[in-house]
């Protein structure tokens, strides 16, 4: 290290016996470690940097004391961690005892559910709401909020992925919820029953049990119920072959549809299946119900009894019914 | 061997096979590089998934992630690191053969799994998707580069082996038991591709993550570190800064980083002293991850102004600069409190793309500026379109992280949100909707990055294709 004297390495690095000359650089003043590789490969004898130096330390101390906070040591663990009041966890268990464990996830689960004040807050409003008749919550100005709050979540959860956030479905494929028109029943316990059970809904196809024309008479005829304009001569044939080839069976000869199977009334003009309200004349709109009449459909709600709790589904039921009546 | 025997001339150093994987490593960039960009248009704008299976984001993503770090990444270290070894060693690589078998096997292995994924053939291991038959080849041409790179450092006429074949080594010796481990898997027959892996449940995840965490830890940092050793002193023409300083960082980290892993699966069904241990050793890799950075910055002292004047040294130091922001960035979001809120955002995928392009693509990038016309013996065609590169690049780059800061930072935040009844106040689907601005903006930053890249692409094209070889003078006498 005494040795000051700048030396250049020698070209030839060929020969592993070299010895390289430790160098002092001329810019920085400092010293390199006589190893030279590639011609001009070199290192400087630096030391480590001082501040790197003491932040290691310190996160070896902040680490430290993560590992007693977090227990972070399987073998050894006290029923309060490894130093007593460092790492503790106190929560009721469901038989009402309270317990004091040392830190961890299940622990930190049953001490947040029963002490976050948000959690209370709305632990509160839920029982309020499994307390009161369904009538009276959707009344009650502070509960409808509070339904209208927490229904969204589980609305937007499980039921928006086909039925769309705001409730209005697609056509063709999942019924709108806020309009007028409920093919399971529209009080809450058809609803609540919706909900718990699911529905299977199917109409046949009549493509083999019927002609085209006739399909097109029917369809005139169909059309006609809810008022539209269509071909009344076809239409005339048309309710002789809904009477005779099994519409009314479902749909009722009135063609007001039938709650027990969710088949559509279809005197309204609220469509589910036939996209008529987007058929440019009047010849789409005939086109569209074929489609229905001759191919039939199966769609199914499925059942979420044993996915949501009696107070979810509760909840969820004021909400539809403030959602359609909105 | 035996047929370069016939050769008069052995050359000095087998460049051949340093040429060969520079260039297989643009072509996989550019490939994965789109790909990442399609997909991040396809989050941003669905229907760009056009019903069709093959190119679906699930599909598409693994390939995105394959041909990033294992085509360009991978390619990329084998051509630095055969070149760093010969050059540092002072010797011809040794196994001329068994480095051509490395090539063909490595880019055969990315080929037959990319395709696979595309048919929906995938180990569903995040980073180690390929199946059984691919992780079969990948194993032995392991093995080979292992042998190539242990037998060159044997017969190096260097008294010392420089720091960058430290952790070159590090890298070859860590992946191999990453790569064995996390694989053990069983085919369900000979001839199908399917397999199931031999652990199960929580241990099946944390195998998994011990390999996902050190993929990033020793084949995304401690191998491209290595490539830093050697092209920070070199291009810049000074001593690295400290050599006591390399080895305590390189040691720390080699050893620290094995334990972290299991941070990715905080607040999942792994017993508890797993996740805080992995968190724990998380804060203690910072220091010695930033010992690289510091070491790289430094060599630079002395020498500043080629940070106005050397577009090269510009994405060398950049890309240090972004290894230590992530590198601190990732221990932070290692903890359990921070990752609660971090966890399964797109938080995550900004961090990751802060390290992978501002840390390995922009050190890729670099190196290869460096490299390239030395390995042609002849100058870059233009330094103009470098710049232009990088601060394409650096654009695209900060506008990502940004991005997914925003995207992550504001879906972790309205997820735990409450209104005043105490109930959350958003539905995961509002969350989603919010992110909609944030995706479009990263998959714009995607489109900066492609397009530098592919101005880097017709500057090597040029500069390999317009070079003034003695065989070209030579040609062009013999026409005169």
């Amino acid at each position: 290290m005494a040795d000051t004297k700048s030396t250049k390495p020698t070209e030839n690095t060929s020969n592993n016996k070299i010895k390289h000359e430790v160098i002092k650089d001329p810019l920085t003043g400092v010293e390199t470690t006589g190893h030279v590789w590639d011609d001009t490969l070199m290192e400087f004898n630096n030391p480590l940097p001082t501040w790197w130096l003491w932040a290691f330390y310190g996160t070896i101390i902040f680490s430290i004391v993560y590992f007693i906070i977090y227990p972070s040591w399987p073998t050894g663990l006290a029923e309060k961690g490894y130093i007593a009041g460092t790492s503790e966890i106190t929560y009721k268990s469901d038989a009402g005892e309270e317990i004091t464990t040392h830190w961890n996830t299940r622990a930190l689960l049953a001490h947040e559910m029963q002490n976050d004040p948000n959690e209370l807050k709305r632990q509160t409003m839920v029982k309020k709401v499994a307390a009161t008749p369904l009538a009276s919550v959707v009344k009650d100005p502070q509960q409808s909020q509070f339904v209208l709050a927490y229904g969204k979540g589980i609305f937007g959860d499980y039921c928006a992925g086909c039925h769309q956030t705001g409730g209005q479905g697609v056509i063709g494929d999942y019924p709108n919820l806020i309009d007028d028109a409920w093919l399971w029943g529209s009080d809450s316990v058809d609803i609540e029953t919706t909900i718990r059970k699911g529905r299977t809904g199917n109409m046949p196809a009549h493509k083999a049990s019927m002609s085209d024309a006739e399909i097109t008479q029917t369809a005139n005829y169909v059309l006609s119920l809810s008022g539209e304009s269509v071909d009344s001569a076809a239409a005339e044939h048309g309710k002789k072959l809904f009477n005779t080839k099994g519409c009314s069976g479902c749909h009722m000869p009135t063609g007001v549809g039938m709650k027990a199977l969710g088949a559509a009334n279809l005197t309204d003009k609220i469509w589910t299946q036939a996209n008529v309200p987007a058929a440019a004349d009047i010849t789409a709109k005939v086109a569209a119900v074929k489609t229905i009449i001759a191919n039939g459909f199966k769609r199914e709600m499925p059942a979420w009894e044993s996915r949501l709790s009696n107070d979810e589904i509760k909840v969820l039921v004021a909400y539809i019914k403030l959602l359609s009546a909105e | 061997m035996a047929s370069k025997a016939a050769s008069p001339v052995v050359e000095q150093y087998n460049y051949d096979i340093v040429k060969k994987f520079a260039l297989m490593s643009l072509f996989w960039g550019l490939a994965g590089m789109s790909a990442g960009t399609y997909i991040a248009s396809e989050l941003a704008w669905p229907f760009l998934n056009f019903d069709i299976a093959q190119i679906t984001f699930g599909r598409l993503r693994p390939l995105h992630t394959s041909g990033v770090i294992f085509g360009f990444g991978g390619n990329a270290l084998f051509a630095t690191s055969y070149y760093i070894v010969q050059r540092t060693c002072q010797t011809r690589l040794w196994g001329t053969g068994f480095a051509n078998f490395t090539f063909w096997g490595w880019n055969a292995a990315i080929t037959i799994a990319g395709i696979g994924y595309l048919m929906g053939i995938t180990a569903g291991r995040e980073y180690a998707e390929p199946e059984w038959y691919v992780d079969l080849i990948i194993l032995v041409v392991w093995v080979v580069y292992f042998l190539v790179y242990t037998m060159t450092l044997l017969k190096r006429n260097q008294p010392h082996i420089y720091v960058a074949n430290w952790f070159f080594i590090s890298f070859i010796l860590a992946v191999a038991l990453l790569h064995i481990f996390n694989n053990l898997a069983v085919p369900v027959s000979f001839f199908g591709t399917k397999s199931y892996s031999l652990f199960s449940g929580a241990q099946d995840a944390m195998t998994q993550w011990w390999y996902g965490h050190n993929a990033v830890g020793f084949f995304l940092t401690a191998a491209f570190l290595g490539m830093m050793y050697y092209f920070v002193p070199k291009q810049a023409g000074r001593p690295v800064y400290s050599y006591r300083l390399s080895i305590i960082h390189f040691w720390a980290l080699s050893f620290m980083y094995m334990w972290v892993g299991t941070h990715h699966l905080h607040w999942t069904a792994i017993p508890d002293w797993t996740s805080s241990l992995a968190a724990a050793f998380s804060i203690m890799l910072l220091m010695p991850s930033w010992g690289g950075m510091i070491n790289g910055i430094m060599t630079l002292s002395g020498a500043w102004d080629k940070l106005r004047s050397d577009p090269i040294m510009m994405f060398l130091i950049t890309s240090l600069s972004f290894y230590g922001m992530s590198t601190f960035e990732g221990p932070m979001m290692a903890l359990k409190s921070v990752n609660a809120l971090s966890h399964y955002t797109d938080w995550t995928v900004g961090h990751v793309h802060s390290g992978a392009l501002g840390w390995v693509a922009m050190v890729t990038f670099g190196s290869m500026y460096h490299m390239i016309p030395r390995l042609w013996n002849t100058t870059l065609y233009s330094l103009k379109m470098v710049y232009i590169h990088f601060f394409l690049t650096t654009i695209g780059i900060l506008l990502y992280i940004t991005a997914l800061w925003v995207s992550g930072i504001g879906q972790g935040l309205m997820l735990r949100a409450f209104d005043e009844y105490g109930n959350l106040a958003y539905s995961f689907i509002e969350t989603v909707a919010f992110m909609h601005g944030p995706l479009v903006a990263r998959a714009i930053a995607g489109m900066f990055i492609v397009t530098g890249l592919l101005f880097m692409l017709v500057n090597i094209y040029l500069t390999i294709t317009r070079r003034d070889t003695v065989e070209n003078t030579v040609a062009a006498t013999a026409k005169a």
